[in-house]
């Protein structure tokens, strides 16, 4: 931290950080960035997102633009084009959607083999989301399932989340915070 | 990576269950929103073993999520929308037997039984004679028998139970069923669903049956009454239906018969039949056109009209048959599983890819489950359940392996247009063909009699360069060296004959003294070994700077005689090396 860091956060303002919030369709990416807002902000209502949305949140040290993407079929050919400005990226999954595990773990390896993510170290924070749901799978079982060992060049982390009740959440966001900041100082 | 060697990289394993007990084949499977979550579930009818176990299952993800036991077979399963209530859940009909059992939220709705069929009034009276006790079972055998051989209207299926019992039997069956009227019943060989007025996805559905007795009938989706009923000629084993009730429909039936006809609208009898060369196994409709699969392990495709439009054939037998269509992506192809554990892609009738199957696949549904648009669902020989998902980035090439004719042949050539003067020139030829055959006959005949005459003449005066004398067969040849003015002469003689030597020769050259310079213009020849070729070298010298070249000719001659033995011309090359000084 430099003096100038803490000269901003003295007088209150903080980094902006650019996150983009990837999962596929109904994994809970809308709720989760829902549940992050502070609770005069929050929606009641949770309706499919329809190509993208653009939300904010602030953490104790940081300010966090998330480019919540649309995870339907047909608009996950948006996602790559966010890839740049991106300097961190959530990745959320339904663990009690088996059978789509294969598509999740798809669409993972695509995003990790894309020139503009391939050879950044960009912190990916992965929720394993929907842990209320009787048979939903563990967080070790979901990162068993997407090989999430394999990613070696960048730092990663997964969280067992329901973010219904919003468990789970700030450990995650804590990691990213201190990964973002590792990368920046 | 997820992907498995024989999908050619388009399809992810989502799922695969080699022991789920799950025994059916396509007519059995069907898709739908059955909760109205968005969340499409797989409905089975198991056939469980052929005689007992017969199930509805209902899948969600990867687990079963009910099940709930059939009273027959099913031959057949579709989920359909019967009212306009919200939520909008999809109804399933289950046609087993001569019933559909329609099950709303899973729960058993409604049962519709088929009209009884005409009665044979013999076998009524024969029956009312045994009630009351008038004949001993014997006699009604006989007598039914007796009925079944002359009747027109066939038996029912009580009498035909009874011919088939034995001796000791056959009172314990009177006395067990006597007291029932006779009934005469049909059964349901196939059903498909009808769009009632309206052609969206969630539109109220009408139910299309198909019966042993040869007849379709289409039923009203709430009142379940007969709305048309139209006649075959065979009885239909598999159909597929298209348009709305209401408006213009046209139901496509494979028949036992080996036909394929096409009901339509207002006509209680088929407007077009498809003769096939073999029995036909599987019916899908794709776009306009119908694609049926064959006993003979082939693939044709026919238009609406039953025009054969190609034909193609396939590895192996065909097991099942189901469309895919994509409507996201506008992509509609054909799904053929084969007896050789494939399932192949086909559009119109290119192979755009084959998957591999641990098992051989006996039925194949495509569409949306859970939440995926492009979901494969096939199930096994052995019981097996199997989900693949369509990648989201897969591509299918029309040509992707698909022999046929190369591209280069569909391109047009660059015709020049016809002439006036080739025109003119063809009609010519056309009318005077005769005459200019004739000219043309007659001026190759003089040709050939002046090179004949040329030859003879050649040979007689031995102007030729090889001789072909009895007494001095000989062959000569010349080469010469050099740029000038200085020439090198080499004549390579050889003398042909079998076995006889050749003796007594000379060489002479003649030419014009004013060019050329020669330093021994005759020579004599030493004796020729048959066979062997003797080189005689001289030199020439040109003499003139003019850059002009003339003729050598060079004779062989007999010490003794005039006439030479052979001829030989040498056109002498331009000297160039004067020319260069």
């Amino acid at each position: 931290m430099g003096l100038f860091d803490k000269l901003a956060g003295w007088l209150g303002l903080k980094k902006e950080v650019n996150v983009l919030c990837l999962g596929l369709d109904n994994s809970g990416k809308t709720t989760i960035i829902n549940k992050l807002k502070p609770c005069n902000a929050q929606a009641q209502d949770i309706v499919p997102t329809i190509g993208f949305s653009i939300e904010k949140f602030k953490t104790s040290s940081l300010s966090f633009t998330v480019f919540d993407m649309s995870g339907q079929g047909r608009y996950r050919n948006l996602w790559e084009h966010y890839y740049k400005e991106g300097q961190a990226i959530i990745f959320v999954i339904d663990s009690a959607d088996k059978l789509r595990m294969v598509v999740a773990k798809e669409e993972l390896d695509t995003l990790l083999n894309h020139p503009d993510i391939k050879h950044r170290r960009i912190p990916i924070l992965f929720f394993a989301n929907k842990m209320d749901v009787r048979d939903a799978l563990s967080s070790v079982k979901v990162s068993q399932l997407l090989c999430l060992e394999n990613i070696k060049d960048k730092p990663w982390h997964i969280c067992a989340t329901d973010a219904l009740k919003g468990e789970g959440l700030p450990e995650g966001v804590d990691w990213l915070q201190d990964q973002i900041k590792t990368i920046r100082t | 990576m997820s992907e498995s060697s024989g999908n050619g990289g388009k399809w992810l394993d989502a799922h695969y269950d080699p022991v789920a007990g799950l025994f059916t084949f396509s007519p059995c499977v069907d898709l739908a929103d059955l909760s109205g979550d968005g969340e499409s579930r797989l409905v089975v009818g198991d056939l469980g073993s052929g005689s007992t176990g017969m199930k509805l299952k209902v899948f969600r993800g990867t687990a079963l999520l009910s099940e709930s036991t059939l009273l027959d077979l099913p031959a057949g399963l579709v989920a359909f929308f019967m009212d306009l209530h919200e939520p909008r859940i999809p109804a399933v009909a289950v046609a087993s037997g001569p019933c559909v059992y329609v099950y709303k939220n899973l729960r058993p709705y409604f049962k519709f039984t088929l009209p009884g069929l005409e009665v044979n009034s013999l076998e009524q009276d024969v029956w009312q004679q045994a009630r009351e006790g008038q004949i001993d079972p014997l006699t009604l055998k006989e007598m039914l028998e007796s009925i079944r051989k002359k009747a027109d209207v066939p038996l029912s299926m009580r009498s035909l139970r009874f011919l088939s019992l034995e001796t000791d039997d056959m009172d314990d069956f009177v006395q067990l069923h006597k007291q029932q009227p006779i009934r005469r019943q049909t059964v349901i060989t196939c059903i498909g669903t009808l769009k009632k007025s309206t052609a969206d996805d969630d539109g109220v559905s009408c139910l299309v049956i198909g019966t042993e007795s040869s007849d379709v009938y289409v039923l009203d989706p709430e009142a379940f009454v007969i709305l048309s009923k139209m006649s075959l000629p065979a009885a239909p084993t598999m159909m597929d239906v298209t348009g709305q009730f209401d408006v213009e429909f046209r139901i496509t039936v494979a028949c036992r018969d080996g036909n394929i006809y096409v009901l339509r609208r207002e006509l209680d009898k088929p407007k077009y039949c498809i003769k096939l060369s073999s029995h036909p196994v599987g019916l899908v409709r794709v776009g306009k056109n119908v694609m049926v699969g064959c006993t003979d392990e082939s693939l044709q495709g026919f238009t609406q009209k039953g025009k054969k439009l190609w034909r193609t054939v396939l590895a192996a037998p065909i097991t099942t048959m189901a469309a895919m269509d994509l409507p996201t992506r506008g992509f509609q192809a054909v799904l053929v599983g084969l007896a050789n554990c494939e399932v192949q892609l086909y559009r119109d009738k290119n192979l755009l890819s084959t998957i591999k199957t641990p098992d051989v696949v006996t039925s194949i549904c495509f569409g949306r489950y859970g939440r995926e648009d492009g979901t494969l669902i096939m199930t096994t020989k052995g019981g097996g359940l199997m989900v693949k998902i369509l990648k989201r980035t897969a591509v299918f090439d029309d040509r992707d392996g698909a022999p046929g004719p190369p591209l280069a042949q569909s391109v047009r050539l660059n015709v020049p247009k016809k002439t006036k003067l080739y025109v003119d020139q063809t009609l010519r030829e056309r009318e005077n063909g005769l005459a200019m055959h004739r000219a043309f006959q007659m001026d190759l005949s003089r040709m050939r009699l002046t090179a004949a005459k040329a030859y003879v003449k050649a040979l007689e005066s031995s102007l030729a360069p090889v001789s072909s004398s009895i007494s001095e067969p000989l062959k000569m040849n010349a080469v010469v060296q050099g740029l000038g003015p200085s020439f090198k002469l080499t004549l390579n003689v050889q003398n042909t004959a079998a076995c006889r030597p050749a003796t007594n020769l000379a060489i002479s050259f003649l030419y014009d003294e004013g060019l050329y310079r020669m330093r021994n213009p005759y020579m004599r020849i030493p004796l020729l070994v048959p066979g062997l070729v003797y080189p005689v070298e001289t030199s020439v010298e040109c003499t003139s700077d003019k850059g002009i070249s003339d003729i050598i000719k060079v004779f062989v001659l007999h010490e003794g005689r005039s006439c030479p033995l052979l001829t030989a011309h040498i056109n002498m090359p331009v000297s160039e090396g004067e020319m260069l000084n």
